[in-house]
């Protein structure tokens, strides 16, 4: 069962080489509800990544905490499966094998691992490269298997850091479309990083605004869905894009014109 | 572009495929016939050093059954430990060059291999039980900064020339161990740290992360790092034998100190170190194949000689 996930009173302070100290996350409280689809967006180096590192367990908080439900959460597990932003499918395992991952290390019997793994190979359209090795695969039908590996585990939430900024924007498109599909078929609670506004404006029910670590707005996003270029051209849609500028700091005139 | 296009650029790639394969096997036997060559002309100009390359072939095949030479010198000496001493008559082919040979051989082998396992353990199971590494790398960062070689003589003053068993195979082991420890430590280090966070998110416990991350991930390092030992090896285990002990192809190089200035010395021992060249090589040439196998999944594997 999906849990709400809450950020409270969360503090990440980091200490830089030259003994300075630097606040990447201050005071974040907000909650997401079951099945959401939140997107933190913000500038580089503004905490969205370490928001995610703190929520999946590998960072632990200064201060604060996040809990899953009544739970408090800790060290890294399956409940909270993560996409990178960098390649991190396992070059030695074949593709099918890199979805099995996480139901092997979850002890998963042999034939409900097949299975499972079966059905997450069809949806990420991937059924006739399953005995394929990564290198064989272009960078998008990469992130479709680490998207595979980390539905497949079972996690109620599943965080994504940035995973297809590496990637071209009709290979980004289309891995948007499979995503929203696969969330709308498993109802899975999403955290989504990104800078990328318009891609926050497709995906997202919320987007969480970060600013030099505080959360700054918390903006529902109520365009009707699917997004397409009418959508996102609309008035609501253009006004949740000048706020989100606006916090940014960066003015329509300049965003355009990089 | 049709499908003739199609089909004419295929087969234009696997022309230019079988090319290179050609081109390859041609400048392989350029290379080793201008290396023959320049070694038939020095054996003209310089016959104490250089023997002919047909010579060293004819003195190997000459002595690798039984050999005149060894039972001159060293009539105690021979490859079949076990009759001396027994009464029983010493057969010809125990002064063979072949049975010399092929403990040396066997003994480099199993020093590698032991080695190898221990080594293995000891780096890959520092990952699971960081406390080996704890104490493990602390003795071998103090042994491997001592060149090995300074190491052959202790080993033959401590265990002595008469059991080759703990003297050769006591080395190499000990060496292959060490080069092994840090060749696994460091394969491992090297895997991204986000490949590890992935696991780990997934639910990766540290056993199936060891199984499925570190064990296939670490190796074309490994791999990699046992050629190095092997190749090490085959040096290390015949600089033992040359040292002091009785048996083997390293005491058979020695033995020939006693043949300076007869017309077969250089030949003897010519034929004897290309031996062991030839033997490194083709056992390196195994192991490539089988690492190309174990490394099939990795794009730069074949690239980099692997």
């Amino acid at each position: 069962m999906s849990k709400i996930v809450s950020f409270e009173d969360l503090w990440c302070v980091f200490e830089h080489r030259s003994g300075q100290l630097v606040n990447a996350l201050q005071n974040v409280n907000f909650q997401v509800k079951s099945g959401e689809f939140v997107c933190v967006v913000g500038r580089s180096g503004h905490g969205k990544t370490t928001l995610l590192r703190v929520l999946a367990g590998l960072q632990p908080p200064t201060a604060g905490r996040v809990r899953l439900g009544d739970e408090v959460a800790t060290g890294p597990g399956a409940d909270r499966a993560m996409v990178f932003q960098q390649d991190t499918v396992f070059p030695w395992l074949h593709v099918r094998e890199n979805i099995e991952f996480g139901l092997r290390a979850g002890k998963t019997p042999r034939e409900d691992r097949e299975r499972i793994t079966q059905h997450w190979l069809a949806a990420v359209g991937l059924e006739d490269f399953a005995d394929s090795w990564p290198r064989e695969l272009s960078g998008g039908m990469r992130k479709r298997v680490a998207l595979a590996s980390a539905m497949a585990v079972g996690s109620d939430v599943v965080l994504m850091d940035e995973p297809f900024g590496s990637l071209d924007y009709f290979t980004r498109r289309n891995l948007h479309d499979v995503l929203l599909d696969l969330w709308r078929e498993t109802q899975k609670t999403i955290f989504f990083v990104t800078h990328d506004i318009e891609e926050a404006l497709i995906l997202a029910d919320r987007v969480i605004l970060l600013a030099e670590g505080k959360l700054v707005d918390d903006i529902p996003v109520t365009l009707p869905r699917p997004r397409d270029e009418d959508v996102r051209a609309s008035e609501k849609a253009v006004n949740i894009t000048k706020v989100i500028l606006a916090h940014l700091g960066i003015t329509e005139e300049e965003a355009t014109r990089a | 572009m049709t499908t003739t296009d199609v089909l004419d650029v295929r087969a234009k790639a696997r022309r230019d495929k079988r090319k290179r394969q050609s081109l390859f096997i041609l400048y392989l036997t350029l290379g080793i016939a201008i290396f023959l060559g320049v070694w038939q002309v020095l054996s003209v100009w310089f016959p104490l050093y250089f023997p002919s390359p047909l010579g060293a072939v004819r003195h190997f095949t000459d002595n690798l059954m039984t050999s005149e030479w060894t039972r001159r010198w060293f009539a105690h000496a021979n490859a079949c430990p076990a009759l001396i001493g027994s009464g029983a008559d010493i057969p010809p082919y125990c002064s063979g060059y072949v049975l010399h040979l092929l403990v040396t051989t066997r003994n480099i082998l199993i020093g590698a291999a032991l080695g190898t396992i221990l080594g293995l353990a000891a780096g890959l199971g520092s990952l699971v039980f960081p406390k080996i590494a704890e104490v493990f790398t602390p003795v071998a960062s103090f042994f491997g900064t001592a060149p090995i070689f300074i190491a052959a003589p202790f080993f033959v003053i401590w265990f002595g020339v008469d059991v080759a068993l703990l003297t050769t195979v006591g080395l190499i082991t000990f060496y292959t161990t060490l080069l092994m420890y840090f060749f696994s430590r460091r394969a491992a280090e090297n895997i991204p740290v986000g490949i590890i966070e992935s696991a780990l998110t997934l639910g990766g416990t540290p056993r199936s992360i060891f199984r499925w991350v570190y064990m296939p991930g670490t190796v074309p390092e490994i791999a990699g790092g046992f050629r190095i030992a092997l190749a090490g090896a085959w040096g290390l285990g015949v600089l033992v034998e040359v040292l002091g002990i009785q048996r083997g192809g390293g005491f058979l190089i020695a033995m020939w100190r006693f043949g300076v200035g007869l017309v077969e010395w250089p030949a003897a021992v010519v034929a004897l170190i290309t031996f062991f060249g030839v033997l490194a090589v083709i056992v390196d040439g195994i192991l490539v194949v089988g690492i190309r196998f174990l490394t099939r999944w990795a794009e730069s594997g074949r690239r980099l000689g692997l």
